[in-house]
């Protein structure tokens, strides 16, 4: 059911059940004040006929043998007035033989000639006076004083129910503005919806929504531009392993080892690239596992050096000799290392050493690294951690993935570590990596 | 026939390379676009194979500015991604053909032959003038219904010649065309090529505009002069 209808429904039969309360209220407290009022008034008449008749003298109708009938009869009420043997002295209505006697005072209906009488009967010094009036009138006048009195009621009900129905339109119109704009839209759009004159309670949904949409746009142009890079750098060697591998069975023997070794190079490269991606993807996916894990910052060292190629060119430069712990686990933290070794190896050119310092503390293992590579002294170092870029573009040095320095910011940031890279006066780079040693966490 | 090409991978341009040249192209490789601008500038080639991911500049945009500059080279482009934004958009700036990496060697010469048929205006490898019919697939010649042998660079100047159709080759056109940038050139080497080739399939197959060039030879001419 829609809010608006539940709205309505809810808010108008409330309407509705209060108004027909009021009104069943008003009327049955009317009908009784009236009531009241009419016997009321039929014993004041009484009593003001029995004053009168008190005022004539003894004898006025001791010669009556006959009622008197000398009050004009009208219609709806009627009087009798009788002596205290019981004779009847006078009556308004003469053919009410003896139907509006009546054994003692106080008030009694009685059926008339098929017609019900509200009857009083007033005994003053033996004399009975007798009132009567027609409950039909009693009732007519009811019937006209509750029409008189229900229609403002029924006009003030349709009235209310009336503004109730535009007001709930008006005050949900934002909230419809906005299904029909997200109803609108094709799933695929992830626009920003904009809503008119949004109340201020529907702001911060729309306000959510829209923040939402953009991280989702941004999110998924980030997942297109990195599928697109990706199957880049997986074509370009394949490509290469492709055509060397044609040219093998194509080229004069003397140059076929040639295009076997180069078919090779492509193999490595691919695996090298394959290698990285399912490790960005991992990291991508196990958030939170593997948090607890901690290992030594000497074990570190030794992993990442034990399968780097060229090792025998870094210079390493030890401050403490007491390992430290580090919280994070040890494959990944020996990987960040050997990244940034193997990127530093790659853009220094000849036997130039690379030099690894280690400076574990209390709070925190830095490893410094600095090499005097190609990098240029005055080059911005803010893109070395985007996936695929190389520096200078890959062209003789091309071996890189792109993916490694990326993977390293992946690692140091989910591990609560530090990454900077600072270019050197005179060439070469500077990079620093720190990780969080396991005291300084523990509590 | 001369192709410049443009592919910043190492290992990919040198497969390339050497593939284009066994098919029989003159081959001029560069890595950046900067390099391959003024290549373009300075050499006639006859097509431009053109990566699209280069280092220094993107390769679209170098495509732009050729197309903009009236240069109506045929050019191929070869990318990695596959996205149809990214292939239709090479199109839409003037490429004429594009292979989606990993490509088959076979099918990018192939393509290569026929944007040069249709640079040409033909549609069939086929052509026939006189009576030389050549086959610009499987690099065949033959006169009168005989076969006849021709080097790689003998055949790539009588394709020069026949895509010519007739027009006027200055000796210029032709050494970038035989042989690309790289190579030192004897000052005579086209003529020697020219009297081979004159030599095999007629007199008349290449008349000498003094001072100009060479062009083909009216088919007529070569019923005439038969070969010595």
């Amino acid at each position: 059911m829609s809010l608006r209808r539940r709205l309505l429904l809810t808010l108008g039969l409330s309407f509705c059940v209060l108004w027909a309360l009021a009104a069943a209220w008003l009327y049955s407290d009317l009908r009784g004040q009236m009531r009241q009022t009419l016997d009321q008034r039929l014993a004041a008449s009484a009593r003001m006929v029995a004053g009168l008749v008190a005022q004539l003298p003894e004898d006025a109708w001791a010669g009556a043998a006959e009622p008197m009938l000398s009050i004009p009869q009208s219609s709806g009420v009627a009087c009798q007035i009788s002596s205290p043997a019981g004779e009847v002295l006078m009556r308004t209505h003469g053919d009410f033989a003896g139907q509006l006697d009546a054994p003692e005072a106080g008030f009694i209906n009685r059926n008339i000639d098929g017609q019900r009488w509200r009857v009083f009967t007033y005994i003053q010094n033996g004399l009975r006076v007798t009132t009567a009036d027609l409950l039909a009138e009693r009732v007519m006048l009811q019937r006209n004083i509750v029409v008189v009195a229900a229609l403002p009621f029924v006009v003030a009900l349709l009235g209310s129910l009336l503004t109730l129905w535009f007001g709930i339109r008006r005050g949900l119109r934002p909230l419809e503005h906005l299904r029909s704009e997200l109803a609108r839209r094709d799933p695929e759009t992830l626009t920003p919806v904009t809503i008119v004159d949004a109340p201020a309670e529907l702001e911060p949904v729309v306000d959510t929504l829209n923040r939402l949409l953009v991280r989702t746009r941004e999110a998924l142009r980030r997942e297109q531009r990195f599928t697109s890079d990706a199957a880049h750098e997986l074509r370009t060697p394949l490509t290469a392993i492709k055509t060397h591998v044609q040219l093998a069975s194509r080229v004069p023997a003397d140059q076929m080892h040639e295009a076997m070794s180069r078919a090779e190079a492509g193999i490595a490269r691919l695996q090298r690239t394959l290698d990285q991606l399912l490790l960005l993807a991992r990291l991508e996916v196990d958030q939170a596992g593997n948090l607890m894990a901690q290992v030594n910052s000497a074990s570190i060292v030794e992993t990442a050096l034990a399968d780097l190629e060229n090792r025998e060119r870094v210079v390493m430069v030890e401050h403490d000799s007491n390992s430290v712990a580090v919280e994070a686990p040890h494959e990944l933290a020996a990987a960040a290392l050997r990244n940034l070794l193997e990127n530093a190896l790659r853009h220094t050119h000849g036997d130039e050493p690379v030099v690894l310092e280690v400076r574990p503390g209390p709070r925190e293992v830095v490893f410094t690294i600095r090499d005097r590579g190609d990098w240029p002294a005055e080059q911005s170092t803010h893109n070395l951690t985007q996936r695929f870029w190389r520096h200078g573009g890959g062209q003789g040095n091309g071996q890189g993935s792109g993916l490694g320095l990326a993977i390293v910011a992946t690692i140091t940031e989910r591990y609560g570590g530090a990454l900077e890279f600072t270019a050197r006066d005179g060439g070469g780079l500077v990079a620093r990596l720190s990780l969080p040693a396991k005291e300084h966490n523990a509590r | 026939m001369h192709v410049l090409l443009i592919e910043d991978d190492e290992l990919v341009g040198s497969g390339i390379r050497t593939g284009l040249e066994l098919a029989g192209f003159t081959v001029d490789w560069f890595t950046r676009a900067a390099e391959a601008r003024e290549a373009l500038a300075n050499l006639d080639s006859d097509i431009v194979v053109l990566d699209l991911g280069l280092p220094d500049e993107d390769g679209l945009t170098l495509l732009c500015e050729w197309r903009a500059q009236g240069l109506t080279v045929p050019v191929l482009v070869l990318t990695a991604r596959d996205a149809v934004a990214d292939r239709v958009a090479g199109l839409e700036v003037g490429a004429d053909d594009y292979l989606l990496k990993p490509f088959d060697l076979d099918e990018l010469t192939a393509r290569l032959q026929a944007l040069l048929r249709r640079a040409a205006g033909r549609a069939r490898p086929l052509i026939e003038h006189g009576p030389v019919c050549i086959d610009s697939s499987s690099r065949r010649v033959w006169r009168d219904g005989l076969e006849v042998g021709l080097t790689r660079r003998e055949f790539t100047l009588l394709q020069k010649l026949l895509n010519a159709r007739g027009g006027i080759l200055d000796i210029e056109q032709i050494k970038d065309s035989l042989y690309g940038l790289d190579t030192e050139v004897e000052s005579n080497a086209v003529n020697v090529h020219i009297y081979h080739l004159r030599r095999k399939l007629g007199t008349g197959l290449i008349r000498t505009v003094r001072g100009l060039g060479y062009r083909l030879g009216d088919p007529g001419d070569l019923d005439s002069g038969g070969p010595k």
